[in-house]
């Protein structure tokens, strides 16, 4: 489209410098838009398209950063092959996907939970929102190192505590960041612990958009309320699940400071999950083109997961229109 | 049962006082769990090294400001705060005025592609920052970008496009077309009817967004990480320093975390309203 609008003015015949401005200009509905948006699609091709190629000319020669003196050449498809026969790549894409799974669905139920529960006419209703909200506006690295601490071994509040607490029962205390099943769980916590909020806001926002008529009719049909929830709640909050399960996806399976700041992917590898070992292999090791192949089967991953997106939001528009 | 309660027939306008306890036993469970483990480490913050380094949590001890005057004078963190402000300021300036136009033309106009142009906005930001931090490191390596605040700004400013793009296109739909047509038939040019009176009308929602987009870059980590060192460090890589090891100073870390959420804090207490309307609508509005 931009293509044919730029040969199109390209092949105008010589007229003066006004009116060529001024086919640029507001008056001309098919072109404007473009001029209007030009700015913001450069610099979105600049820092999105281009890094992107980039990495695919990258991903198809063997540059190692830490050793320039070795020669560079074609190497054509063999990165992605030896990543994709590498176990610790499949491990990595196994723990992300249990991570974000967990991770958002736990965050699902309890924001649906509050959301729900935040509809009740409560006393000093924003007061109790601002403190709900503070985990999702602190940094992500304040979060991170906030549960670092509150994990930390011996002298941390959750190990201390619960370390009291095993005494009082009789369990012993819980390896929350040193046991490789039990650190991925602990993972999940914070994130559920952060981003909940952001679920809750989300659906608030959708519940607040349902009409009230329903609930009068149902009630005047002696509804049960678990079936008011199932039959007029859910799907009047569908499109506003939908959005704030996919953007919540989206977010965790790229999840990073999080997991570099309390485990380092560790231990072992048992929290490594993709964006680590494309960090790992590219900013530790410099491996650049295994990194840059991770990087872009990541973003195959991510595009697959973009094309449920595009679904989710023609099925959207339709119920919309 | 409460739970019947919650549907009953009622007027919106004034629902009755929630009297149920659990509901603020609840609620009150919540807040602590959110905010007592941030609380705990700001108040490390104003312990001394025995204090905040103690097998046991100190709950009660004799503030003092000794770890902030070791970040201030020792450590100038400051100057990172500096950077964070220049950076976060500059790149949501930008980002809001560039994206607006953006924002505006998908809202306004009915061109072929329309949904195209907007959708693949949008996958910019779905992009993992560490997947394109390779290609952009080698970039800004040959461009001598490295460790500048200019290179930070362009790519912040960048990064947070397609969000601004999203808000505010969904604002931009909720003004009637009929206002803007209504000056240019007064005489005014489109740019004059843009800037008098759709701007002010837009005003509160560029606010919300800009506030949001504004928290996002200062709280970016992974590409302030690996793109400044000395010069253009912001505050999170700043922060990050003062975690490594195994002997971390709680206190310094306390201190630090406490200056990095400053602004965030006051922010959202001035702002709480603005912000909460720029969080939900931008996304819920969007259709």
């Amino acid at each position: 489209m931009v293509d044919q609008a730029r040969s199109d003015m390209s092949m105008g015949r010589p007229v003066e410098r006004r009116s060529v401005l001024s086919r640029f200009g507001p008056s001309n509905k098919k072109v404007f838009p473009w001029v209007l948006m030009a700015p913001t699609l450069i610099i979105l091709f600049a820092i999105g398209v281009y890094p992107f190629l980039y990495a695919l000319n990258i991903a198809s020669q063997n540059i190692i950063l830490s050793k320039p003196y070795l020669p560079r050449f074609f190497v054509g498809m063999y990165n992605y092959q030896s990543v994709i026969q590498d176990a610790e790549f499949w491990h990595a894409l196994r723990t992300t996907i249990i991570f974000t799974v967990q991770a958002v669905f736990l965050q699902f139920w309890l924001g649906l939970g509050l959301a729900l529960l935040f509809q009740r006419a409560i006393r000093g209703i924003s007061i109790f929102r601002i403190f709900i909200l503070i985990p999702m506006i602190l940094p992500p690295l304040v979060a991170a190192l906030v549960w670092r601490y509150m994990f930390f071994p011996g002298t941390g509040l959750a190990t201390y505590y619960s370390g009291k607490l095993g005494g009082l029962l009789g369990f012993e205390p819980v390896p929350f960041l040193s046991d490789p099943t039990i650190a991925l769980q602990t993972l999940i916590f914070v994130d559920v612990w952060e981003w909940t909020p952001f679920m809750f806001l989300m659906l608030a926002a959708g519940l607040a958009q349902i009409p009230r008529q329903p609930y009068e009719a149902a009630e005047i049909d002696g509804a049960s309320a678990w079936r008011v929830f199932w039959t007029i709640t859910m799907p009047l909050l569908r499109p506003a699940i939908l959005i704030a399960v996919v953007i919540r996806t989206m977010d965790a399976f790229r999840t990073y400071e999080l997991i570099v700041v309390m485990t380092r992917g560790g231990p072992g590898n048992a929290t490594t999950t993709l964006n680590v070992l494309l960090t790992k292999t590219g900013l530790e090791f410099f491996d650049a083109s295994r990194a840059a192949a991770i990087s872009l089967l990541m973003m195959m991953i991510i595009i697959v997961m973009s094309f449920i997106f595009i679904r989710v939001f023609r099925s959207r528009t339709e119920v919309a229109e | 049962m409460s739970n019947a309660n919650a549907y009953t027939i009622e007027s919106p306008a004034a629902p009755p006082v929630e009297r149920n306890w659990w509901v603020y036993a609840l609620l009150a469970v919540i807040c602590v769990i959110n905010f007592v483990p941030y609380f705990y480490v700001v108040m490390t913050g104003f312990m001394d090294r025995a204090a905040a380094t103690s097998a046991t949590p100190t709950w009660f001890f004799v503030p003092t400001l000794d770890a902030f005057r070791f970040l201030i004078f020792e450590k100038g963190i400051m100057w990172n705060f500096l950077n964070s402000t220049v950076v976060a300021l500059a790149s949501t300036f930008f980002s809001v005025t560039i994206g607006m136009f953006c924002a505006y033309a998908i809202a306004r106009y009915d061109f072929t592609g329309r949904d195209d142009v907007s959708f693949w906005v949008l996958t910019n930001r779905m992009m993992p920052p560490v997947a394109v931090l390779l290609p952009i490191f080698i970039t800004f390596q040959t461009l001598k970008l490295l460790d500048s605040l200019v290179g930070l700004i362009f790519l912040y400013t960048a990064m947070q496009l397609p969000f601004v793009v999203w808000m505010l296109t969904g604002y931009f739909r909720d003004i009637p077309k009929r206002y803007e047509e209504s000056a240019m038939v007064d005489g005014d040019t489109w740019f004059q009817a843009f800037r008098k009176v759709t701007l002010p009308l837009m005003m509160p929602s560029i606010t919300a967004t800009a506030i949001f987009v504004m928290i996002l870059s200062w709280n970016e980590f992974a590409f302030a990480t690996f793109l400044t060192s000395i010069n253009a460090k912001t505050m999170p890589p700043a922060i990050m320093a003062y975690s490594i090891g195994a002997n971390v100073e709680w206190n310094v870390l306390g201190a630090a975390v406490m200056l990095i959420t400053a602004p965030l804090v006051l922010f959202v207490l001035i702002l709480q309203r603005q912000l909460i309307s720029g969080l939900s609508q931008g996304v819920v509005k969007q259709s």
